[in-house]
């Protein structure tokens, strides 16, 4: 039980030996923790409702950022510009995004109990489908109506793709300047919006029937409850909400790295909702903000720190992923082993 | 193909690779090359497939961290280059580090795991990947006296790969070869993999395997019987670890090279492909499994490479080995699970 | 007055078995309709099938009408039957833990702020956590319970427990049939009248009520009509005026079977086993305080309803489930923390899953006879430098087990066939050839012929007796079948809520065993 209150507090402590490690100045950390926040935030909020529903961390987040990138890739193969390039892209995206999600959720029922490995396959797998389709099947059967985005040989999509048309097109908006820090109002305002529907959500009648198959499948199907579909109904609202996020993310970038943009993006929004203080079995809204807050300064000092500390930049790097993967590994023993407890 | 267990992901793969023979001869290319390549890296690899076997017949499923083993087989190598050793004592002299550091982590690795019984799969991932990680911050700061391992430029930390045609490159492979023709036999390198085979065998037939195999398939039997179901399940991970520490050593004096960091990040994944290939079905996965999907699965590799270089898509081939190895996981998560459940 | 509910000759199979056969049943508005039955009268199946349990579903659904209101009725699920009106109150409570006692009582049914219902629909319509506390300790106080509706489940004793799961189906507005599962035995003592006046109000408002309850007086005390169970047929029907108490609980145990078995043993007044204060934790199946002496040489019966305890003695000896007090063997104590060390001393438990937990069924009869007498008593071994490390002699074991296969006369095609084929009888006498390879002072077994057909469990009856008279195994048998404890134990203990109630000799009244099992005793004058 304590072990939540715990994990935040060990995070606050590695950040702030990191940052004071890497002499990195207090307010660019913040400016650049400030845009990954809205980057990444409403990808982490994803997470929330499958852990809500009891089917753990949902490591096919990387699918709803790939409907993402789909949609966007559409649109720029068709070669759609501007503000309704980007709302076509975002229509598309959710679309491919709520058919994924269903097929989620279909995939999921039928491994109760073994949800978190089969989505991580599942990502994985999703991965590699995602890139053959745009590294073989660009000039081959997708006709390549943007020459400007093929690979000189004449088959596949390039690595980088230019979203300028769509850049920044959100960011700017209402950008408020207190010294030399950058607080894109607009941004954070719509990230906290998201927020809030989550927290409505899960205050809903919806949300009550997540958390009572969350707690205890087979007593909800007693009490009448269909438990398939409203676990089914959690992976298309993670998708939906993942695909929204890296829409976020992307505009804000403003390039796509079209077969990386999404990788590891499970693995990092788990371990910054844990660093939260969340568990694989309950997690809220402000484990989502004081954890992307926490992970991702840890993140961005941890490179410069290992280079001022042992001359090695990339120690800092093997440091913050260990501190991703470990995070998830520890979340687990401890909540899988007092699984096991509550039983006997 | 053995006791009538066909499953889907077996047709499917053989349907592939009949595919594959037929595009290969109808390329040029040499379909006895190719295969005999198959072979080869049935015995390099078959060792790491091997290690998966102890912990699926306890009953603890498949070693998703297998990375914790191939790391004490990388220090096991990394010590006898570091002591200069070569020919085949030095890889032997590897294998002994090897399986002491494997028994160390093994035994780390397994009071973790027993805490969490029907959730190893997971749990190994994450131990896995962290550990990588672990790793490699003491690759690139420990104190390693061979210049040759080293970073030529500040001179510290290893290099992320390390030649091995000074030490013992190939010193298995190249053990009593035999020519037929075009066939070239490595019947060193297949001796050992089969010896390790035989004493597999051997093992689940003594009073320790025995009870291994019942807690696999029956826990509560086996606690009824008296039989101490912790430390069996700690016996069979040490012995996966074990075998998973010499299984990369065969592996890399095969390919040449000491690969670290995070090389080893993803290599659980293709073992598990192949065991699941061969028609694995958890706990009463057999020896012989194990050879006919490691074979089946490095033809795989083997033929979609020079395919793939024809058809002009060369990364490509990467691809699609990613997609073959998680659809088969995939598919054995789905469709296994329920035939278990009911 | 029209029936609410009528079953017209409904029926379920388990694969080949029949649990229930043509039962039929009419229970009318405002009636109080008692069920009885003993372990596996096919009460339980009875109640899934009503409540539409998944469990129907999945092995091949039911046969027979249903009319529930005049209706002809179809129930697919749980969901299908609360909508129609029928509410369940569950033996093992369906509650949330960690949820509070309003979140639980409104499940499926909150108050919302209707502006967000109206604007959204039902689903995603914002909760009122305030008015549903409100609501909820309107219902409590309704049933006079004084609960803080706040407060989160776990926290609550399980009297309270009872009582919210109770509320929760009561606040259902469309409730008309409300079946009771077992809903006084969690109750203490002073809450037990308050529950059945409860029940009186609900059956004046016009509920109709399936009452399903081991405890006989209570039974009696508020129902209108009767239906005993036996064997998954309805053997008796009362209605007020024919309640009697020795009636009912000989119809539920039916006519114990005898086959005059009756052995005079010599039992010696040395004692084997003690227990002193002995309990056992074993979820649904717990015993407290047990004190009892096993002579040497004896075939002691245990019986009980299913979860009153019958199970647990055994498990707990063998180290299955935590215990505390104290066990003696021959005078000195056992450690019961762990299952290796009452083997050591003699100890053997023949579990009741036999298929679960008592065999490997993708392995031979020669593997499963000799398997434990390997691993602890290492017999059947070749010599070797490293004992861990021996292997099997082959031609040992294969002659022992084809000695023992004849003496019990397994029906198989080879030692070698794997055990998993083998009918349930012949799979039974494999665990026995087992367990006798262990040469055991002392043999555990539970439900020795569950699941065998009848000549079969003739043999294994006698192949036990043959055992307890040839090499003298003390035996305690746990069973739900009690003409053949009867026939073969020389003392029967009868287990009532997780104490012993009894001890009677075999040839002790049905009706007293009947009786004891349901916590009462014989009137001295009848």
């Amino acid at each position: 039980m304590k072990t939540y209150r715990l994990v935040p507090l060990i995070f606050l402590l590695l950040s702030s030996l990191g940052l004071v490690f890497s002499e990195m100045s207090p307010s660019f950390v913040i400016n650049e923790v400030i845009t990954r926040f809205i980057r990444d935030g409403v990808l982490v909020l994803a997470l929330l409702v499958p852990i809500a529903a009891g089917m753990g961390i949902n490591f096919a987040v990387t699918i709803g950022a790939m409907s993402a990138q789909v949609g966007l890739l559409v649109v720029i193969i068709m070669q759609y510009p501007g503000l309704a390039g980007f709302f076509i892209a975002g229509f598309i995206s959710l679309l491919i995004a709520m058919v994924l999600g269903y097929i989620l959720g279909r995939a999921l029922n039928r491994v109760k109990g073994r949800e978190m490995i089969t989505t991580i396959i599942i990502g994985f797998l999703g991965n590699g489908i995602y890139q053959f389709i745009f590294l073989a099947g660009y000039g081959t059967f997708i006709k390549p109506l943007n020459q400007e985005i093929l690979l000189s040989r004449g088959i596949g999509v390039r690595n980088m793709v230019d979203l300028i048309s769509y850049r920044n097109i959100m960011d700017k908006i209402w950008m408020l300047e207190i010294g030399s820090i950058r607080i894109p109002l607009f941004m954070i305002l719509l990230v906290l919006t998201f927020c809030l529907l989550i927290t409505y959500l899960m205050n809903s009648r919806l949300g009550q029937q997540f958390k009572v198959v969350g707690q205890d499948i087979n007593k909800a199907e007693t009490l009448g409850f269909n438990v398939n579909r409203i676990r089914i109904q959690a992976m298309v609202i993670s998708t939906v909400t993942a695909c929204l996020g890296q829409l976020f993310y992307l505009q804000n970038m403003g390039m796509m790295n079209v077969y990386t943009a999404h990788q590891n993006s499970d693995i990092f929004s788990a371990a910054a909702l844990l660093a939260g203080g969340a568990t694989i079995k309950q997690a809220n809204v402000r484990n989502v903000i004081i954890g992307v807050f926490l992970f991702h300064s840890l993140f961005i000092v941890s490179p410069q720190a290992g280079q001022n500390l042992f001359g090695n930049a990339a120690l800092g790097e093997y440091f913050r992923s260990f501190v991703a993967y470990g995070t998830i590994a520890v979340a687990l023993i401890f909540n899988l082993r007092e699984a096991k407890r509550a039983v006997h | 193909m053995l006791k009538g267990r066909q499953n889907a992901a077996q047709i499917i793969i053989l349907f592939f690779l009949g595919l594959m023979v037929l595009l290969a001869w109808h390329s040029g290319l040499s379909n006895t090359r190719l295969l005999n390549d198959s072979l080869v890296r049935l015995f390099m690899n078959g060792i790491l497939v091997l290690s998966l076997l102890p912990m699926l017949k306890v009953g603890a499923g498949i070693n998703y961290g297998l990375p914790v083993g191939i790391q004490a087989g990388l220090l096991g190598m990394c010590a006898a280059v570091n002591y200069r050793l070569t020919g085949i004592s030095g890889l032997f002299a590897a294998l002994l580090f090897a399986c002491i550091g494997g028994v160390l982590f093994g035994y780390a690795y397994a009071r973790i795991l027993n805490l969490l019984k029907g959730k190893e799969e997971i749990a190994g991932i994450f131990i896995g990947f962290a550990f990588v990680f672990i790793m490699s911050f003491f690759w690139a700061v420990a104190p390693f006296s061979n210049a040759g391992m080293l970073w030529p430029i500040g001179g510290k930390g290893l290099r992320p790969t390390i030649g091995l045609d000074n030490y013992f490159s190939k010193v298995l492979n190249k053990l009593w070869v035999l020519n037929l023709g075009d066939i070239i036999l490595p019947v060193g390198m297949g001796l050992f993999f089969a010896l390790l085979c035989l004493l597999l065998y051997a093992f689940y037939k003594t009073k320790i395997g025995i009870a291994s195999t019942a807690v696999g398939e029956n826990e509560n039997f086996a606690r009824l019987s008296g039989i101490d179901v912790e430390r069996i399940r700690i016996l069979a991970i040490i012995l996966s670890t074990v075998l998973a520490a010499v299984g990369i050593c065969i592996y890399a004096q095969s390919y040449g090279f000491v690969e670290l960091y995070d090389a080893p990040l993803m290599m659980a994944f293709p073992a598990a492909s192949a065991i699941l290939i061969g028609g694995s079905m958890g706990a009463g996965t057999s020896i012989i499994q194990v050879i006919i999907g490691t074979f089946l699965f490095q033809s795989v590799y083997v033929y979609t490479g020079p395919i793939a270089n024809t058809l002009l898509l060369p990364e490509v081939s990467e691809i699609v080995r990613v997609i073959i190895v998680n659809g088969i996981i995939l598919y054995a998560l789905l469709y296994e699970g329920r035939r278990e459940k009911a | 007055m029209e029936s609410i509910l009528k079953l017209r000759n409904v029926s379920k199979k388990y694969g080949d078995q029949e649990i229930l056969k043509s039962i039929n049943l009419e229970v009318e508005a405002g009636e109080i309709h008692g069920l009885l039955g003993e372990n596996g009268a096919g009460k339980s199946t009875l109640l899934n099938i009503l409540f539409g349990r998944a469990v129907i579903r999945e092995t091949g659904g039911y046969s027979g009408e249903i009319y529930f209101q005049g209706k002809e009725i179809n129930i697919k699920n749980s969901h299908d039957a609360i909508k129609m009106g029928i509410g369940m109150v569950h033996q093992e409570f369906a509650l949330i833990p960690d949820m509070t006692v309003a979140e639980n009582i409104k499940l499926g049914r909150e108050d919302v702020y209707s502006l967000t219902e109206r604007l959204l629909g039902s689903g995603l319509a914002l909760i009122d956590k305030e008015k549903n506390h409100q609501s909820t300790q309107m219902i409590l106080k309704q049933l006079g319970v004084d609960i803080d509706s706040r407060l989160k489940v776990l926290n609550l004793s399980v009297n309270f427990k009872q009582f919210v799961e109770l509320a929760r189906e009561i606040s259902k507005e469309n409730l008309d049939l409300l079946i009771l599962d077992e809903p006084t035995a969690a109750l203490g003592q002073d809450d037990v009248p308050c529950f059945l006046a409860l029940m009186n109000e609900l059956s004046s408002r016009g509920i109709a009520i399936i009452f399903v309850s081991h405890r006989l007086e209570e039974v009696m005390a508020v129902c209108h009509r009767i239906t005993v169970l036996r064997d998954g047929e309805k053997v008796a029907a009362l209605g007020r005026d024919d309640f009697d108490i020795n009636h009912i609980a000989e119809s539920m145990i039916g006519h114990a079977i005898c086959q005059a078995q009756a052995q005079t043993r010599n039992i010696s007044g040395a004692i084997i086993l003690q227990y002193l204060n002995f309990s056992v934790d074993m979820p649904g199946e717990a015993i407290e305080n047990i004190n009892l002496d096993v002579y040497k040489g004896e075939m002691l019966g245990i019986v009980s309803l299913s979860g009153h305890g019958k199970l647990a003695l055994g498990n707990g000896t063998v180290g299955l489930y935590p215990s505390s007090g104290q066990v003696l063997l021959d005078g000195k104590k056992i450690n019961t923390a762990e299952a290796g060390q009452a083997i050591n001393s003699g100890i053997y438990l023949l579990p009741e899953e036999r298929r679960e937990a008592g065999l490997l069924l993708k392995h031979s009869i020669l593997e499963n006879v000799i398997f434990s007498a390997v691993q602890q008593k290492k017999r059947f071994l070749k010599p070797s430098i490293f004992p861990p490390l021996s292997f099997i002699d082959k031609k040992m074991s294969l002659s022992y087990v084809k000695e023992i296969i004849q003496h019990l006369d397994i029906r198989c095609h080879s030692p070698r066939q794997e055990v998993g084929q083998l009918s349930g009888g012949n799979q039974q006498k494999v665990c026995l050839a087992r367990a006798l390879a262990m040469e055991p002072h002392v043999l555990f077994i539970a439900e020795p012929t569950r699941g065998i057909d009848i000549r079969a469990k003739e043999i294994i009856l006698e192949k036990l007796l043959d055992i307890n008279r040839e090499i003298g195994t003390t035996m305690l048998i746990a069973s739900s079948e009690l003409g053949e404890i009867k026939r073969i134990c020389n003392r029967i203990v009868v287990m009532y809520e997780g104490r012993i109630f009894a001890i009677l000799p075999s040839d002790c009244d049905d009706i007293e065993l009947a009786l004891a099992l349901s916590g009462e005793r014989l009137e001295s004058s009848c």
